[in-house]
């Protein structure tokens, strides 16, 4: 079926769409002003000025904004080397592409487990390491989960996005790719600079809205955090959680005070993808 | 601005009541109070109860699901449905349905503690209705764990359903010698670093609770309400305690798991040699679901150990109150009740006075094998505290993550 966009059809649609996570947003915005909610006290910004002046706030905020940029990188990284690396149409590359999205339908919360299960004090590896006689109590094996570096998430949710944005790649290079590069080639570019003159710039343009995508799924991901994240800092969803169902209930409206937060990150990413894009188009 | 909140909350009724359009209200609710417990049971036969609450644990899930549905459905034609929703969950749904001036979903909830303190506070919960239940006769009456909720009166407002006992977990094969005692538990961690943490989250403060009663002179300080001074000197106790302590926690207490399944995990893998869990007879169930290894006992310290009961509400806005009442009556049924008590099903304490009920009942209750793991009935009893004022709870819990966890090193 298709719309016509300039119908009413066409124009109602998106609007009932935007409705439901547009309601959540304005109950949200009001319940952080305390109107309503569990502790509705009138208009105040006394939460607002709460969660501000907590530094567990902005603890928060920095190692989810690092958990983000550095696993949205590295899953684009590992995506396009995938995608430069199996994209002839011989069958060995056409398996290399399909064992490459392979994990896509695996749920989030798998990977989480998977990553648990590897790379945990009593995981797979330290397994390995006792067998071979590198370590001989658990505590030994450096904490890989729930530690300060979010290694063990960092490594769960790479491993569910590289499937997403490998995909995207493919798509872009066989669609895009081929023509740009032959001229490159024919024109006496080696591999490498016919990689970064022509294959990159294609794919950066046609990868950024899964990226920007991937990065705000990341931002507000509960479940892969409650799995494998630190007690300290506590990635922005868990404190969020954690403060709207506190038994004290003078604390909620500042969840909801931190579930702006996490949608100020995501918008943030989409403006940047906004300039971005914006800034090339101008400049081409 | 307090229009924008009433246009957002009419938006959300709008939702919230599309949604339920086909769980019509049943009666009246006032005139429910003043019906003969037949007429109650007449107006909730053939009719659908929706009970929110915690579907975390398999065996409970069991128990409810095979057992206690199918009976219900038989003999009242109450077709019962459990769905997800524990705690401040259910607090804040009933706090938005009541704005969206929205028709009530569960018509049954499964509470105790803070969130009993925080419904009846903010007026979400239906009553008083608990009184009239026939079965309520036999309740154990004269234990106060059972007849006050964190020293909260009942008042008929929610029904005892069951009760249970903080205990710690040990592995008999690696932990030969535990501690039985605070003191010994200090002793102990400091002999042994890295081995012991307690969890984020309700499990984590009830131990933090017991500790606090214990380094204070006992549970009966506490009783009568809750005192802010009182509170300042035994909290900083409980984090003088720790703070002695964390060096030898586990990952020197700079990170916590996040709640007891995490807990169970990192014990069944040899990461710590202790768990713990709000149920005496935990070890047991998790035993058989091999969570646990059959090495695993459970084990209570004589300082005291926190014990409390649960309880079902009826919310304010709960569309079938009489299914509801019926659905708890059977709850307290000597049959539901020892099923449930029964460690290869849920080994969930009993909230009635075995005393009361029918020679048959009676050894029969009385003729249930204890399991090996658990701590004996007995030893239980002598070794349990009831739950000071919630307000304890709450603060401890707010305190230990801004005071410890937080601004771990």
């Amino acid at each position: 079926m298709t719309v016509d966009k300039h119908s009413t059809v066409g124009l109602i649609l998106p609007a009932l769409i935007a409705l439901p996570p547009l309601i959540g947003l304005g109950y949200a915005v009001t319940a952080s002003l305390g109107l309503v909610g569990v502790a509705p006290g009138g208009s105040t910004s006394r939460y607002l000025r709460e969660v501000i002046a907590n530094h567990t706030t902005w603890a928060a905020l920095g190692w989810t904004l690092w958990i983000t940029i550095a696993s949205t990188f590295l899953a684009t990284l590992a995506a396009v080397f995938l995608a430069a690396t199996f994209r002839a149409e011989s069958k060995a590359d056409r398996f290399g592409r399909i064992v490459a999205v392979l994990p896509l339908p695996v749920p989030h919360v798998v990977a989480a487990l998977s990553s648990l299960l590897i790379l945990g004090q009593s995981g797979l590896l330290a397994r390995v390491a006792h067998s071979a006689g590198i370590i001989s109590t658990p505590a030994q094996m450096p904490p890989l989960v729930y530690d300060r570096l979010g290694v063990g998430l960092i490594f769960a949710l790479v491993w569910k996005e590289i499937p997403f944005l490998a995909l995207i790649a493919f798509t872009v290079l066989k669609n895009r790719g081929g023509m740009l590069e032959e001229t490159a080639r024919s024109l006496g570019a080696n591999g490498i600079h016919t990689f970064f003159y022509a294959t990159w710039p294609v794919l950066w343009r046609g990868m950024l809205p899964g990226i920007v995508a991937v990065a705000t799924f990341v931002a507000g991901s509960y479940e892969t955090a409650a799995l494998l994240a630190p007690s300290r800092p506590l990635a922005l969803p868990l404190l969020t959680m954690e403060r709207y169902t506190a038994t004290a209930m003078d604390l909620r409206p500042g969840a909801f005070v931190l579930a702006g937060f996490t949608l100020l990150l995501s918008l943030a990413a989409v403006a940047a993808y906004g300039a971005t894009i914006g800034r090339t188009d101008r400049l081409q | 601005m307090k229009r924008a909140g009433i246009a957002i909350s009419s938006c959300f009724a709008l939702l919230v009541s599309a949604c339920n359009s086909d769980r019509p209200e049943i009666v009246d609710r006032a005139a429910i109070a003043r019906l003969p417990w037949e007429n109650v049971v007449r107006l909730a036969r053939g009719s659908a109860v929706t009970w929110r609450m915690w579907r975390g644990d398999p065996s409970i899930n069991a128990y409810i699901d095979h057992w206690v549905v199918p009976r219900l459905a038989r003999d009242y034609g109450i077709s019962l449905r459990a769905v997800e929703g524990q705690g401040p969950e259910i607090v804040n749904q009933l706090v938005v349905e009541r704005e969206a001036r929205a028709r009530g979903v569960a018509d049954l909830v499964w509470i105790n503690g803070e969130t009993f303190h925080n419904l009846r506070k903010a007026g979400l919960l239906w009553g008083p209705w608990a009184g009239r239940l026939p079965n309520a006769a036999a309740l154990d009456s004269t234990s106060p764990i059972v007849m006050r909720d964190f020293e909260q009166p009942l008042d008929g407002w929610e029904s005892p359903w069951g009760r249970v006992q903080f205990a710690f977990i040990y592995d008999t094969v690696r932990t030969r010698d535990p501690p039985h005692s605070f003191a010994e538990l200090k002793v102990w961690i400091k002999k042994h670093p890295g081995r012991f943490t307690h969890d984020q989250q309700f499990t984590g403060v009830a131990f933090q609770t017991a500790l606090m009663y214990s380094l204070s002179g006992g549970a009966g300080k506490f009783e009568g309400g809750f005192r802010p001074a009182l509170y300042k000197a035994a909290s900083a106790r409980v984090f003088g305690w720790l703070e002695d302590v964390l060096p030898d926690f586990w990952r020197a207490g700079r990170d916590y798991p996040l709640g007891v399944a995490e807990m169970h995990r990192l014990f069944a893998n040899n990461e710590i040699d202790f768990t713990m869990s709000y149920n005496q007879n935990e070890v047991v169930t998790k035993i058989r679901q091999g969570v646990l290894p059959p090495t695993a006992h459970a084990l209570v310290v004589t300082d005291g150990t926190l014990a409390n009961a649960h309880y079902v509400g009826i919310p304010f806005n709960a569309p079938n109150p009489p299914g509801a009442m019926v659905v708890a009556n059977f709850l307290l049924s000597p049959e539901a009740q020892y099923e449930k008590l029964r460690a290869e099903v849920w080994g969930d304490g009993t909230v009635l006075d075995v005393a009361k009920l029918t020679s048959e009942w009676r050894s029969r209750f009385e003729s249930l094998r204890m399991d090996s793991h658990a701590v004996p009935p007995a030893e239980l009893t002598r070794h349990a505290v009831p739950e000071a004022a919630p307000e304890y709870r709450e603060r401890l819990a707010d305190d230990w993550k801004r005071l410890v966890r937080d601004r771990a090193r």
